[in-house]
């Protein structure tokens, strides 16, 4: 044995130990958290449930194959369709790279830094493929069922195979890359977060338009060629090429394809780790030189009244300064652009929903961005809190107004001048006063949602490390805070255009409920957290 | 209540977490005014003994006074103290200047009653140049700096201090030490836990021995230093015996 052979056996056992290990931890991590075996239960459910719901497409699917209907088409697009989840999982585990966290010190100067980037490689990857794997096999089952023979799924699937290596390799390397500029560049955050936005706008507007007239047409699940599409042929004669053990026609093109697929595997994943372990030993950027503002800003005389201004002040700084700060609020973002997408095939929809979304926006912002893990949230500054304040109130205060003023901003910066545009006076000040109730009523009910589930532990969540609000708690707010502040624009409607003493009653009610709502979970939190000490985290 | 001289009491202290005993039963006398050092091998307890006595945590037994305050009367407690901890709490977004606001808003007491103290300590620690730059460009030793005014400038009647001197350069650190002192000689009395036994044995006017626990020993350092079985008045030699050996202080 030579001593490169020693040297990539020691880096191999080397990222092998490091990747079991992560694996050990994360798996303890779950199990020693019932929430959190719950939230897995849920998502592996869903996980397992999405492809059941297509169990009537992937067993026709499985019967035209054994039909001798070989729809060729549907694999190309189910094909290209792992290759973007492969590219997910590639790019987000490429991106996110502070994951190694305390330890990382330990293990840069443990083991070479070749087997950190492939352990982390393997480890991350892994762990992306637990939502993937389980899917892809139940539809492959499906498939199994319908074509009454289990070969049809095993060649389908092990065709997948290079596909989804592809575009983990892909997605990894523009992952590498995009931190690697994030990192080089040292943009403000706020320009990040900006670019970030601006990203994610541009790929869902992108989707929507690739896939809107498919799905019009209905036919995403039959036999139909994906070239309307994206330039599908090498995936198609790819598809062609696995088939052929059904009796496809195999050309040059798919052979070529394969080869190609093979070497961009091989050669991306050498590229990959050697890119890596160079970031890793340059140790490029890093949080701490980036976008430091220098100079302390005095309380603004509006919150400068209360003890609690000032303290929301303080909090509206940190966000100021580190947008990172609001980092749970993605998943809302991301369910905002649903609803923005809406406006797409129809600008002029903009003018009539974007006031009432403005200010349905602005209060979830409002209790979302601080009242939803308000005590976890400060989990390292407890010491100073318990020891300095006698009561949380002041405290809880200040983050709803931190919040009512973020979701003003919104609520009223924004709803205002997009309802000058199409409505009338009297709605544009029924609109204002529904954005103030909302967004006051939205952190009250916030911080009884986070009191009841508050959350201590540190956690990685779109590459920032702290404690971040229950994901599903989240999720709630966010879709509840839809409903109730559409039910309050129906009523206002009512009152302005059907029965004005009906509906002006209505929306008194509709106040007075939230109200007790509100006032119930600023009551609860303070309970909850008057009785909290280091013991109960 | 407990006895008006004691600025810290304890009583039959115990905190349990499932089978591990933390802290077995720990009585305290601690008068006002002076320099308690409480020392004690790493795991002896003595941040559970902070925390106890400071009300971030609750004791399973036992009862604890600071200042005349049980220990579980948090809303009242806080009016009688100031806390360093071993992790400075302070948000990284904000300046020193800002946090030491925002320190000043939790208690509720307007900076403008704080200023002058908290400026005066942060002169004395060479701090006060630095305060209007934010925190997350700090060193350790600026963090615990800050921190550290951020525990006194309210003027507490009892300080809880975890290895105050931790990150400090040897300068600061002395700066420190001769603070430490100053709060004693205003009347504050200063609980100080540290691993470093010449800071206790040059400005601590009790010292507390913590193992496994219980309390092992406990008196002036001169008077714990001459117990040391070599005969030579040496702390560090007592604190080595007593933690080695701890049934022979029990006894």
């Amino acid at each position: 044995m030579t001593g490169s052979e020693g040297s990539n056996r020691e880096t191999w056992r080397a990222a092998w130990t490091l990747s079991r290990t992560e694996w050990r931890t994360t798996i303890r991590n779950v199990r020693s958290n019932t929430r959190q075996v719950v939230g897995f239960a849920v998502i592996g459910l869903m996980v397992i449930g999405f492809p059941l719901s297509l169990w009537e497409q992937t067993t026709g699917f499985g019967r035209d194959v054994a039909a001798g209907t070989l729809p060729i088409g549907t694999v190309a697009a189910s094909y290209l369709g792992v290759a973007f989840a492969g590219g997910y999982v590639g790019f987000v585990g490429g991106f996110n790279q502070s994951r190694v966290g305390v330890v990382g010190p330990l293990i840069r100067t443990s083991i070479p830094p070749t087997a950190v980037s492939i352990g982390r490689f393997v480890t991350r990857t892994v762990e992306g493929f637990a939502g993937i794997v389980p899917a892809g096999f139940v539809l492959l089952v499906g498939v199994g069922v319908g074509a009454g023979n289990p070969l049809v799924p095993a060649i389908i699937g092990l065709g997948a195979v290079p596909i989804l290596g592809a575009g983990v390799i892909a997605g990894r390397l523009v992952g590498d890359v995009a931190r690697y500029g994030n990192e080089r560049l040292r943009m403000s955050l706020w320009v990040r977060a900006g670019l970030f936005l601006g990203l994610t706008i541009a790929v869902f507007v992108g989707t929507q338009a690739v896939l809107t007239p498919i799905l019009e047409e209905g036919n995403m699940f039959g036999p139909v060629s994906i070239g309307a599409i994206l330039p599908g042929a090498p995936i198609q004669a790819y598809a062609s090429l696995v088939l052929v053990p059904l009796g496809a026609t195999g050309g040059e093109l798919g052979v070529v394809v394969a080869v190609v697929l093979v070497i961009v595997v091989a050669v991306g994943f050498v590229t990959a780790i050697h890119l890596e372990t160079l970031l890793l030993v340059r140790d490029v950027g890093g949080d701490s030189a980036t976008g430091r503002v220098e100079g302390t800003h005095g309380v603004p005389w509006l919150l400068d009244v209360t003890r609690s201004g000032r303290i929301a002040w303080r909090y509206l700084l940190r966000t100021r300064r580190d947008p990172r700060t609001l980092a749970h609020l993605t998943p809302v973002l991301f369910g905002a652009l649903g609803m923005t997408g809406t406006a797409l095939e129809d600008p002029h929809r903009l003018l009539s929903i974007g006031p009432p979304a403005a200010v349905i926006a602005g209060a979830i912002l409002a209790g979302g961005a601080y009242c939803l893990n308000p005590l976890g949230d400060d989990r390292e500054q407890l010491p100073l809190l318990f020891s300095s304040t006698s009561s949380v109130a002041p405290l809880l205060r200040g983050r709803m107004l931190a919040g009512i003023v973020l979701g003003l901003v919104v609520g009223l910066g924004v709803g205002i001048p997009l309802a000058l545009l199409e409505h009338d006076p009297t709605f544009i000040v029924g609109q204002s006063v529904l954005a103030v109730v909302l967004a006051v009523a939205s952190t009250g009910i916030a911080l009884g949602l986070g009191a009841a589930v508050p959350k201590f532990e540190r956690r990685e969540y779109m590459n920032v490390e702290r404690a971040h609000p229950s994901l599903a708690v989240t999720i709630v707010f966010f879709m509840g805070g839809i409903l109730v502040g559409a039910i309050g624009f129906v009523l206002l409607w009512v009152a302005l255009t059907e029965t004005l003493l009906g509906g002006v009653l209505f929306l008194l009610g509709y106040t007075a409920v939230l109200g007790l709502v509100a006032a119930g979970g600023y009551w609860y939190a303070i309970r909850r957290f008057r009785a909290l000490s280091l013991d109960g985290m | 209540m407990t006895d008006d001289a004691s600025a810290i009491a304890a009583s039959g202290l115990t905190k349990r977490y499932g089978r591990t005993v933390a802290i077995d039963g720990l009585n305290l006398d601690v008068p006002d005014g002076i320099v308690y050092g409480f020392l004690g091998p790493n795991g002896a307890g003595k941040t559970t003994t902070m925390r106890l006595l400071t009300g971030l945590i609750e004791p399973t037994t036992g009862d604890g006074f600071v200042d005349g305050v049980h220990c579980t009367d948090r809303a009242s407690l806080v009016e009688h103290i100031g806390l360093l901890p071993e992790e400075p709490p302070l948000y990284r977004e904000l300046t020193g200047r800002e946090q030491l606001h925002f320190a000043a808003d939790l208690r509720g007491i307007p900076w403008e009653q704080l200023e002058e103290r908290a400026l005066d300590i942060a002169e004395s620690l060479a701090l006060e140049g630095d305060l209007d730059r934010r925190i997350d460009g700090y060193s350790k030793g600026m963090k615990q700096k800050t921190a550290f005014i951020q525990a006194v400038q309210h003027d507490p009647a009892v300080v809880f201090l975890d290895e105050p001197t931790a990150g400090l350069d040897p300068r600061a650190a002395k700066t420190l030490r001769e603070l430490i002192v100053d709060l004693a000689s205003a009347e504050t009395t200063v609980f100080l836990s540290t691993h470093i036994l010449p800071v206790v044995e040059e400005i601590a006017d009790r010292v507390g021995v913590l193992y496994d626990g219980r309390l092992v020993s406990e008196g002036s350092p001169d008077g714990l230093a001459a117990g040391s079985e070599d005969g030579e008045a040496d702390l560090e030699d007592a604190f080595l015996e007593l933690t080695a050996d701890p049934e022979r202080a029990w006894q």
